[in-house]
């Protein structure tokens, strides 16, 4: 089954691995950021199922969505997984492994703090020995999460020795990042973003960028294009570099 | 009846147990004028709401049968037909759903949306169902509508928007506002029956138009027209109405009423946005398949002329026998027609037309097509379709899932004997996932059904209705065997001595099926055994199916394939082929590599927050996997697949972990393989009850 697992992976994670640019580490926050409805949803839960595949606990933080919701996202990019690989006779025992490995946590209307985050995650490795290596904080905007609970995210990710994720919306008419800057409104907390990527749609695919790597900027530009729908590595070139 | 199809609505009125539907429904009645006084649910008058027809739902204060009520509201002609709340009688549930087009889920202003709402929602979901809300109890302390919206988007994922706003709240509760027409609306008079217009109340007006603006935003997304009116600020009330039903019948809007039935306030608001927003029977596609087309599928036209097709979707024991309700989906039912019952292909005559009101019962002289009625002295399961000459129609079949437990059931003497017998005859007709069936070792009668509860109101009816008094033995899991791997067969049936022999070869190979049905397949090439031989083969690997060799449970989902084979001019029967194809099964099968299924049901825990840690360790002994948790306002939901084995006595477990503050529901999720130990656990077992029995 590891094998099996480890051979699925389709995230553009692998190649960001192979050009050095791993993405955050342990402790570390890395952020997605694009415009609406570009796919940052899709991206975090591509990160979500890569963690999964390596064999990693994640715990999926969500607003707005129900856990039905983003148990189809992962399902939906599993199955393309196994359809390339033509391995779909795998789907149920590969989905086993990933539940439970996987928790979904949302929260309702105006339930979402940080101290009830750390909590559920204080609850998770109580009751059931959950420690997630990667934590997802999923429809959260920086509107929703201000500077200081971001801090906060990372020093309770950190405390688990854990990734932490998030998406940042950016706005087409918003102005442009000053140079050597992240994009707004994510200039906003930039010192504690240690890794940032952005999508870009791009003919009829969305183009990854890397802008921000160990904590440094970076001025090199990426050729990663994902499929718009999956997010997933599109077959051909990019995913056989 | 009225001959405008466009005024039928058949709705079912869908909600948590304690939401309050029976007593909506009751005020529904009352202002519809069946019914001329009012009873509460558990009423001290010991009368009960009148839809709570069964003495056993009147004492738990639970509705479970699906009865259809025919009112009159404006014009309009509405059938409800009454849903049951708990998920264990999901068939009934799903029957419903079925003959409905449209329903309207009622949730506490209080609690919200629960669990068994969810789960009802997911339901409706499945069968594509329009509904509106009902925001019932905004009389009670902690009364927040507006909350409940929000748990409406984010729990439910409904595009809600508000059509009404609360005047007042908890005690204060006075009426609504109309966010269409943009007026208040109060209830006066002893049971609410006069309804009296005003303005909106001054402190209400700024936020009363705020949510109009919201409505007209969500609405003008299915309406161009409503969309240029907004702009020019003509937005008319019929616009808006007209849009609000796009987008429901769409099924991505859902308008959020409010009120308090108990208080006799916002309930004929809420019957006019029946009328309003809720399909008439022409807006819903119906599908049904031709028999005769190979069950091509047809869509059935709601066509008064067309050729009569009906469905029964409920039985009924009454005094005068088996009622069963119909739902008249094409041409038009009338009293001494004669229809043809799809699956017996028997005629049947239609003795007395009923429609059944909440109070008495009216004998009509025919149905058209949307309507739903009541016929006598027929002899039929629910799921029947009856069609008059013409094509061998059959409504789509239900889909019914295999029952997930079973316990022994034995009467106490010779006279609960045939009553257990009448009564479960009875059962079984009326609820398909409810079977019965006889363990050939033990002699004893088996029934099986969707879970503890399930099971046990049957029980219960038995001596209530049937005065069968029973004992029943410890509940007991329905597992299942299946292969893991292919494995190739080749065997040799062979008797010839002396007198008239058997002789039959079968080669091929078993494995594992894609959709976990069972599958035979012929590769025969060259007539190596004759194509009469065939059907005894595929009988002969079906009838292996039934007792598997690791636990004795059915096998699933097997593919056989027979590649190749031999026969004898004189020796091969269908015999010799059944037994070679049953041991040919039986050799192969040890090879498979069988493994235990076993249910696994999808549980949802629901309570204080301060028990989420507590609902995970009580799901995690019981070898469940979380799924996930969810966060409202204090609350927590945790959700989780556990093996049903493990949910025995759970309800009792929560209720001391929480103080009785949690609740849980569960449905049937899937069949999954049981971990090594357990497996072992079940295999071990199983061959002490044989040689016990071998002993014996």
């Amino acid at each position: 089954m590891t094998n099996l697992m480890i051979s699925l992976r389709r995230s553009p994670r692998t190649l960001l691995e192979r050009d050095g640019h791993p993405g955050p580490g342990p402790g570390r926050l890395g952020l997605v950021m694009a415009r609406a409805g570009v796919g940052k949803t899709a991206f975090l839960t591509g990160i979500g199922v890569d963690a999964l595949l390596s064999g990693q606990k994640v715990l999926h933080v969500s607003l707005e969505r129900t856990i039905d919701k983003i148990r189809e996202w992962y399902d939906e990019q599993l199955v393309e997984m196994l359809k390339r690989d033509r391995k779909l006779e795998h789907l149920s025992a590969v989905q086993l492994t990933m539940e439970r490995n996987r928790h979904i946590h949302t929260f309702v209307g105006q339930s979402f703090s940080v101290d009830r985050v750390r909590q559920t995650l204080a609850l998770l490795r109580d009751a059931m020995e959950f420690v997630p290596a990667v934590i997802i904080l999923d429809r959260m905007e920086y509107a929703e999460v201000d500077e200081p609970a971001i801090a906060e995210l990372k020093s309770m990710a950190a405390e688990v020795g854990a990734e932490l994720w998030m998406a940042c919306r950016t706005h087409r008419d918003g102005p442009s990042a000053a140079p050597g800057h992240l994009p707004p409104p994510a200039d906003g907390f930039e010192d504690l973003v240690d890794a940032a990527f952005s999508l870009v749609p791009q003919d009829a695919k969305v183009r990854l960028h890397v802008i921000k790597d160990n904590q440094e900027i970076v001025e090199k530009g990426l050729n990663i294009l994902l499929d718009p729908q999956t997010l997933l590595l599109v077959t051909g070139v990019a995913a056989k570099r | 009846m009225s001959s405008d199809i466009h005024k039928i609505r058949n709705i079912g009125i869908s909600a948590h147990i304690d939401s309050g539907k029976t007593t909506l429904t009751e005020r529904i009645l009352f202002y519809t004028q069946r019914i001329h006084t009012i009873h509460d649910v558990k009423g001290k008058d010991g009368v009960g709401a009148t839809m709570d027809h069964m003495e056993l739902e009147r004492e738990r204060g639970i509705t479970i049968t699906s009865a259809a009520t025919h009112v009159e509201w404006k014009d309009h002609h509405i059938n409800i037909i009454d849903t049951p709340g708990h998920v264990d009688f999901t068939i009934e549930v799903e029957r419903s759903l079925q003959v409905l087009d449209g329903a309207v889920l009622v949730l506490c202003a209080v609690a919200g949306v629960q669990s068994q709402s969810i789960t009802v929602d997911r339901q409706m979901k499945r069968y594509k169902v329009p509904r509106i809300a009902f925001v019932n109890k905004c009389d009670r302390s902690g009364a927040n509508p507006q909350r409940v919206t929000r748990a409406l988007r984010d729990k439910l994922g409904h595009n809600a928007v508000l059509l009404q706003l609360p005047i007042g709240l908890e005690a204060k509760f006075e009426g609504v506002v109309d966010l269409v027409e943009m007026r208040a609306i109060y209830f006066r008079g002893d049971n609410g029956e006069q309804i009296e217009n005003g303005e909106i109340p001054a402190e209400l007006q700024a936020e009363a138009e705020e949510r109009h603006a919201e409505l007209l935003d969500a609405a003008s997304m299915f309406s161009d027209e409503l969309m240029e009116a907004a702009l020019e600020d003509n937005a008319t009330p019929e616009l808006i109405r007209e849009a609000v039903r796009k987008g429901v019948l769409s099924l991505e809007l859902t308008p959020v009423f409010m009120g308090s039935a108990y208080k006799n306030k916002g309930v004929q608001p809420m019957m006019d946005a029946v009328t309003f927003y809720l399909p008439d029977p022409t807006d819903v596609p119906i599908e049904a398949i031709d028999l005769d087309q190979d069950g091509a599928a047809v869509e059935l036209q709601p066509n008064p002329d067309a050729q009569t097709v009906a469905y029964a979707f409920k039985l009924d024991e009454g005094r005068y026998g088996q009622l069963t309700f119909l739902r008249v989906y094409q041409g038009t039912l009338r009293k001494g027609d004669t229809v043809i019952q799809t699956r017996t292909r028997k005629k049947i005559k239609i003795g007395r037309l009923v429609r059944m009101h909440a109070d008495k019962m009216e004998d009509i002289e025919a149905a058209t097509a949307g309507d739903i009625v009541g016929i006598f002295g027929i002899d039929c399961h629910t799921g029947d379709t009856f069609a008059a000459a013409g094509p061998q129609i059959n409504m789509t079949s239900m889909y019914v899932p295999d029952p997930v437990i079973s316990l022994s059931v034995s009467p106490v003497d010779s006279k609960a004997q045939d009553n257990m017998s009448k009564a479960l005859s009875r059962f079984t007709k009326e609820d398909p996932t409810f079977k019965v069936s006889l363990d050939p070792e033990s002699n004893e009668t088996i029934v099986s059904g969707m879970g503890e509860l399930h099971l046990e109101v049957y029980i219960e009816r038995m001596r209530r209705e049937y005065s069968a008094e029973v004992e029943t033995g410890a509940p007991q899991v329905a597992y299942r065997e299946a292969i893991s791997r292919r494995a190739d067969f080749d065997y040799l049936h062979k008797k010839q001595t002396g007198g008239s022999g058997q002789y039959a070869k079968v080669v091929g190979y078993i494995e594992p099926s894609k959709d976990g049905e069972y599958e035979f397949v012929d590769k025969i090439r060259g007539g190596r055994i004759p194509t009469e031989y065939i059907p005894a083969c595929d009988k002969g690997f079906r009838s292996s199916l039934e007792k598997g060799n690791l636990i004795g449970f059915p096998v699933v989902g097997v593919r056989a394939v027979l590649t190749d084979g031999n026969s004898h001019a004189v020796d091969s029967s269908d015999m010799a082929f059944m037994t070679a194809s049953r041991m040919a099964f039986r050799e192969a099968y040890k090879r498979a590599r069988p493994r235990i299924l076993e249910p696994v049901m999808r549980v949802s825990v629901e309570g204080p927050g301060e028990f989420q840690g507590a609902f995970y360790k009580s799901l995690m002994q019981r070898r469940g996997t979380v799924l996930g948790s969810t966060e409202d306002a204090g609350f927590a939901r945790v959700d989780a697949d556990v093996p049903l084995a493990e949910m025995f006595g759970y309800s009792t477990d929560l209720r001391s972990a929480t103080q009785g503050k949690a609740e849980f529901t569960m449905e049937f999720s899937k069949y999954a393989p049981a971990p090594k130990e357990v497996s072992e656990e079940l295999l071990k077992k199983y061959r002490i009850n044989v040689s016990d029995e071998e002993d014996a």
